[in-house]
C-alpha cells in the first residue's frame, strides 16, 4: 500500500465556479473533478480543466465505475478513464462502493448491495482487476443508502474494512454518507468511523442532505449541518491528517460560502492540533 | 438471493416502478428504525431516477420547453425516459437521442417545428464539447497562387453543424434563450400559413470555447454544404443552383468564404487532387 501526501482542504470544481476561480485564485488547496463530465471530446470543458489543473493538484472522482454490478466490467469507460488520468495526472482516482446498473443499464445512482460474503468477494475482484487495469490504487468511497436488507452479513463498516485490506486499495470516507446511511437504518455513525482502517484512509467528504423527517437524503444542495461536522471532528481525531473536502453540486451559493465552509474545517483542525500539543506540553 | 437476482430486481423495481414481481426484493428489506414504509425508501431511488434523467432535458432542450409548453414537455421526456433506460455510462449522452424519438413517435413527429427544435438544441449540445481544432486564419489563402483558387477545399470545425428548420425556430430558440415569450410571434407566422412552407437555414458552431450560431442566407447555406461535403470552391460556382439564381457571382461567394473564415469555421484549406 502506497497511500499519497495529504492535500490539504478542496473542493469539487464545478462549472459555475471557473471563472471565479481562474480570475482570483481563490486559497483552496486542491479539486476534486467529477470524472466523467470531463470524457468528452474537447470544449470548454477540457479546456478549463487544464487551466485550472495548471494551478492546483487535483483528484479524480468517479460516479460510473459500477464495482459492485454484475454486468461485466466495462473496459471502453476504463480506457476513456485511463486516458483522463494520463492527461490530468490526479493525485488519485476513486469510485463507489455501489452498483448503477445491469443488463447493459446504467442508471446513473449508486445503489446498495446487501453486505455478504458474496458482494465482498465480487467488489474485492472488480477492485483489483480495475487497478490491474490502471495500474494504479484505487480509492473507493462509501456511498449514501437508503435501505438496507436482512441477508447483509456483517456491517457495512466490516465489508469495507475486509474490501480494502483484500483488494489492497484506498478509502475515501464520505461523513456525510456515513451520517446519511447511520441515520436512516438506525446505525451509530461513531462505531461506523472507528470501524473504518486508519491507515487507507485518504481523502473525507463533507457535504449537505435533505431532512425528510423519516429518513435523510443524500443531495449536496445545502451546507454541511451540525451533525455532520460533529462527526467531522471524530474522524478527524482518528484519522489525522487526511485530505478533506466539500462537495456542492446544487442550489450552489457564492464562492465565498464554500470557502467559509473549508475555513470553518480548518478551525476545527486547529483547535485539535493545539489541544493535542497542550495535552502533550 | 443470489447478487445478480437482486441488482435484477431491484433495478426492475426503479424501471418499471412497484409490481407482483417485488415481493422476494421486499421481504430482503429490513424495516426502517424510523417509521419510513419501504415503499418510501425504494421511493427514493426511483425518484432520483426520474428526476436526475429528466433534469438532462430541462437543461439542454429550454428552446423545445417554451414551444412545447410545461405539461407536453413533461409528457415527451416521460415518455422518452420510460421508453429508452440509459445505456451509456456518461449522462452527457443521454438526451440525444431525443429528436430521433420524436421523429419516429406521434404526435412529436407531426410537429414539424418542435422536432427541428430539438435538433437544433442537440447541434449546440454536441458543438458544445465537440473535439477540438484550432481555426485557419483568411490570410492562409495568400499561400495559394490564384490560378489555383478553383481546385481549393476547406476543411472545416468539427463542431460545425448545418441544419435547414422551419422558418421561425432560430427566433423562437433565442426567445426562449432570453427567457422572452414569443407566442404571439408563433400565432402570427401560423395565421399567415408560412411556417409548413417556408424554411430557414443554421449554422451551429463552436469559436474559442463558446457555441455559436447564425442564420445563413439560402445560398450560402447551399455553399457551405457543398464546400463541407469536399467540393472545391470552382466546383461550388460552377454549380446549377447559383447558376440559375442569376444573383450569386464569384465575388458573392468570395465573401461567403471570408465570413467561414472570419467565424473560426475553417481549420484548413488545400488544393483538389
Amino acid at each position: 500500500m502506497q497511500k499519497p501526501a495529504p492535500l490539504g482542504y478542496g473542493l469539487g470544481l464545478r462549472p459555475i465556479y471557473y471563472n471565479e476561480i481562474l480570475s482570483n485564485r481563490p486559497p483552496v488547496d486542491w479539486f476534486e473533478i467529477i470524472s466523467e463530465n470531463y470524457m468528452v471530446a474537447g470544449g470548454r470543458p477540457l479546456s478549463m480543466l487544464d487551466a485550472i489543473r495548471a494551478d492546483y493538484p487535483m483528484v479524480m472522482h468517479g460516479v460510473a465505475m459500477s464495482l459492485a454490478s454484475t454486468d461485466p466490467l466495462d473496459f471502453d469507460y476504463l480506457a476513456q478513464l485511463k486516458a483522463l488520468i494520463e492527461r490530468v495526472q490526479p493525485a488519485w482516482v476513486s469510485d463507489h462502493v455501489a452498483w448503477t446498473g445491469v443488463h447493459g443499464y446504467s442508471l446513473h445512482d449508486l445503489l446498495p448491495i446487501p453486505y455478504t460474503k458474496e458482494s465482498l468477494d465480487h467488489v474485492v475482484e472488480r477492485i483489483s482487476r480495475v487497478q490491474d487495469y490502471l495500474k494504479r490504487q484505487l480509492v473507493v468511497e462509501n456511498a449514501s443508502t437508503y435501505v438496507s436488507f436482512i441477508s447483509s452479513e456483517m456491517s457495512e463498516q466490516d465489508f469495507i474494512r475486509e474490501m480494502a485490506e483484500r483488494a489492497d486499495c484506498l478509502l475515501l470516507l464520505d461523513i456525510n454518507n456515513v451520517f446519511v446511511s447511520c441515520f436512516n437504518h438506525g446505525y451509530d455513525p461513531l462505531a461506523f468511523i472507528d470501524g473504518v482502517p486508519i491507515e487507507r484512509v485518504v481523502q473525507f467528504h463533507m457535504a449537505g442532505h435533505t431532512d425528510y423527517e423519516t429518513h435523510r437524503v443524500d443531495t449536496h444542495d445545502q451546507p454541511v449541518c451540525d451533525e455532520v461536522w460533529a462527526l467531522y471532528e471524530h474522524a478527524r481525531r482518528r484519522f489525522g491528517d487526511v485530505s478533506a473536502m466539500i462537495e456542492r453540486d446544487d442550489n450552489f451559493p457564492p464562492f465565498s460560502e464554500l470557502l467559509d465552509e473549508l475555513q470553518r474545517m480548518r478551525d476545527i483542525d486547529a483547535a485539535i492540533a493545539a489541544e493535542k500539543a497542550l495535552s502533550a506540553a | 438471493m443470489k447478487l445478480a437476482d437482486f441488482q435484477a430486481l431491484f433495478q426492475r423495481r426503479i424501471l418499471a416502478g412497484p409490481g407482483e414481481e417485488d415481493g422476494p426484493l421486499l421481504d430482503e428489506l429490513r424495516e426502517s428504525q424510523r417509521g419510513a414504509t419501504r415503499a418510501d425508501l425504494f421511493h427514493v431511488y426511483q425518484w432520483g431516477y426520474h428526476a436526475r434523467l429528466e433534469s438532462f432535458f430541462y437543461e439542454d432542450h429550454p428552446g423545445l420547453r417554451a414551444l412545447l409548453g410545461d405539461e407536453a414537455f413533461e409528457t415527451l421526456i416521460g415518455e422518452y425516459v420510460a421508453a429508452n433506460p440509459p445505456q451509456c455510462r456518461n449522462a452527457r449522452w443521454y438526451t440525444t437521442g431525443l429528436p430521433d424519438y420524436m421523429r419516429d413517435h406521434a404526435p412529436w413527429r407531426d410537429d414539424a417545428r418542435a422536432l427541428s427544435m430539438a435538433l437544433l438544441e442537440r447541434a449546440m449540445v454536441d458543438a458544445f464539447d465537440a473535439p477540438d481544432a484550432e481555426p485557419l486564419a483568411l490570410e492562409a489563402l495568400a499561400g495559394f497562387a490564384p490560378e489555383d483558387s478553383p481546385r481549393l477545399v476547406f476543411a472545416f470545425h468539427p463542431s460545425l453543424f448545418l441544419l435547414e428548420l422551419p422558418a421561425g425556430v432560430l427566433a423562437h430558440y433565442q426567445a426562449s434563450a432570453e427567457e422572452e415569450d414569443d407566442a404571439q410571434e408563433w400565432e402570427a407566422v401560423d395565421d399567415e400559413g408560412a411556417v409548413s412552407e417556408a424554411t430557414e437555414a443554421v449554422a451551429v458552431w463552436r469559436c474559442k470555447e463558446e457555441t455559436s450560431y447564425r442564420e445563413l442566407e439560402p445560398a450560402e447555406y447551399v455553399a457551405l454544404c457543398e464546400a463541407k461535403a469536399g467540393r472545391a470552391f470552382g466546383e461550388i460556382c460552377q454549380m446549377a443552383a447559383f447558376q440559375q439564381s442569376g444573383e450569386i457571382e464569384p465575388e458573392r461567394l468570395a465573401q461567403f468564404l471570408a465570413s467561414w473564415f472570419q467565424d473560426g469555421m475553417v481549420i484548413g484549406a488545400s488544393l483538389q487532387g
